[in-house]
């Protein structure tokens, strides 16, 4: 099968992207002590675990383990994947590559196209791996196997493109350390709010309500409704993981919100990189 | 083969080309000359669509050139040129040769006459973090002459090298212009473009100052250089 003209550009430059960001030792590094950490993790799934006198059921336990693990590794390849993506632009045009790939029939779309796509499945590539790493684990140690550790991580692949395309429109205007600060900054106010609302949410947030004047259009409600729900993501996808399932159309609005945003930067990107001059 | 019809670029209030406009066609040896800042680098930018014209319009091959197909036979060499420190020059032509969808043998082959054509063997297999500016320039030269192009652009070729390497280029330029390949030459080693081009322009301050043949241009014992001192001081 012969793959399109505007496509075949599109995955060379990918798999260059990939060649070149995988090659770094840093990432190999990263890579390696992720994954020492991950099988420290097999020790928590040995053992009994007390509560209020009572054995806690060990199915329980690894499906918990293996949330907050899964949780974890997510979180970690957000962080890396703006790490990855936030000097690309500028090191390309230091080392003459963009130079290079746009004065070959190349468009500048088919350029950041393949930027993002190469990013994307590295990066994906890379929390599947580290899912799998605690797939085996709990398989093996705790003869439990839950094949949806790959499919939450497919999902959460979906956090890892609005991470790359947010850092790569942020790096054009602005410094790259300033790009990577203002993501973190997106996921932390993302995670403020869901907590926030999590809590006014609960019974005891409702009695503290009860007490103070309600003001149902608060700026965490608002922001709340608005913001990037990069946690809502991952807290779908970890709700696929053991035999919880997900909860209907509810939990298919932190994807739509995402999707959305996806859609929204990416089109500024290719806007922006558009006008860049080349060097 | 190039066009440029009343073509402005402006930088907030800097006018870095001025209204030019002239042609270049099919088999031409052409020269681009002008000071520093006179706008030949914008102009070969702007060929490129590195960057976009304020006003005016340019065509490669028939093709405007914001259509990336314009590009499809065009051969690049820039000024400075560059290539990642952690790739070999034979993986840098390798790269090259893929973005112009060449495969294979068919890369294996066109490497090895871009490495021998500019007289890298030996070399190509090295981290071009051992390279000299020379060498890099040789390899870019190379990866220029990949997918043998109609049209080459070469954006002060002969910075960095050495009276041999530029008698070598000068040299090769000879012999591709005798194949028929159009070249556009940014340059400002004067004695050799009167040596390879037919026609050259001058630009000052981003305007056109005279499009014509290099043997009209140059009469009664002139030089070059002494035609390109009257053009840019004279005006």
């Amino acid at each position: 099968m012969r793959v399109p003209e505007n496509w075949a550009s599109v995955i060379r430059l990918a798999s260059f992207t990939i060649a070149d960001e995988a090659r770094q030792k840093s990432f190999i590094a990263i890579l390696i002590i992720c994954a020492l950490f991950i099988l420290m993790v097999r020790g928590c799934y040995h053992g009994d675990y007390m509560m209020n006198g009572q054995v806690v059921d060990s199915a329980k336990i690894i499906i918990m383990v293996s949330k907050i693990t899964f949780h974890i590794i997510a979180g970690g390849v957000l962080f890396l994947a703006a790490l990855l993506s936030m000097r690309i632009f500028r090191r390309d045009r230091g080392d003459g590559t963009q130079s290079c790939i746009l004065s070959k029939p190349v468009s500048r779309r088919q350029y950041v196209s393949g930027k993002i796509l190469g990013l994307w499945v590295l990066l994906t590539a890379v929390m599947i791996v580290l899912h799998g790493i605690v797939f085996l684990i709990t398989s093996v140690s705790a003869n439990m196997v839950m094949p949806e550790f790959f499919s939450a991580s497919i999902w959460c692949s979906l956090n890892v493109l609005f991470v790359v395309l947010t850092v790569l429109l942020l790096s054009m205007m602005m410094p790259d350390i300033a790009a990577l600060l203002c993501v973190i900054g997106i996921g932390m106010i993302g995670v403020a709010a869901d907590g926030v609302f999590a809590v006014r949410h609960s019974p005891i947030g409702q009695a503290m309500m009860q007490h103070d004047a309600p003001s149902d259009f608060s700026v965490w409600q608002i922001i709340y409704t608005v913001w990037p729900k990069l946690f809502g993501v991952q807290s779908f996808a970890a709700s696929r993981i053991g035999a919880e399932g997900f909860g209907g159309p509810v939990f298919a609005v932190p994807i739509l919100n995402v999707g959305i945003y996806c859609m929204i930067i990416g089109a500024l990107l290719f806007w922006r990189f558009g006008k860049e001059d080349i060097d | 083969m190039i066009e440029l019809d009343a073509v402005t670029k402006k930088y907030g209030s800097l006018v870095a080309v001025d209204n030019v406009s002239f042609s270049v066609g099919a088999g031409e040896c052409f020269a681009l000359l002008g000071p520093n800042g006179a706008g030949k680098t914008t102009i070969v930018k702007l060929l490129l669509d590195f960057t976009r014209p304020t006003a005016g319009h340019l065509s490669l091959n028939g093709l405007s050139t914001t259509n990336a197909k314009s590009r499809a036979f065009v051969g690049y060499l820039p000024e400075n040129h560059r290539i990642p420190t952690h790739l070999s020059g034979w993986q840098y032509l390798k790269r090259c040769a893929a973005l112009l969808d060449i495969k294979g043998a068919d890369a294996d082959k066109q490497c090895q006459w871009a490495v021998t054509l500019t007289g890298m063997q030996g070399r190509e297999h090295d981290k071009s973090g051992t390279y000299s500016k020379g060498m890099i320039q040789r390899f870019g030269l190379g990866a220029a002459l990949i997918g043998r192009p109609k049209l080459l652009i070469l954006d002060e070729p002969a910075a960095g090298l050495d009276p041999i390497g530029i008698r070598d280029i000068r040299r090769l330029l000879e012999s591709l212009k005798k194949d028929g390949m159009t070249v556009f030459l940014n340059s400002h080693l004067l004695s050799e473009v009167e040596k390879i081009c037919d026609n050259a322009a001058v630009i000052r301050r981003g305007r056109l100052m005279v499009r014509d043949k290099i043997s009209s241009l140059v009469r009664d014992g002139d030089t070059l250089e002494d035609v390109f001192i009257r053009f840019v001081k004279e005006g």
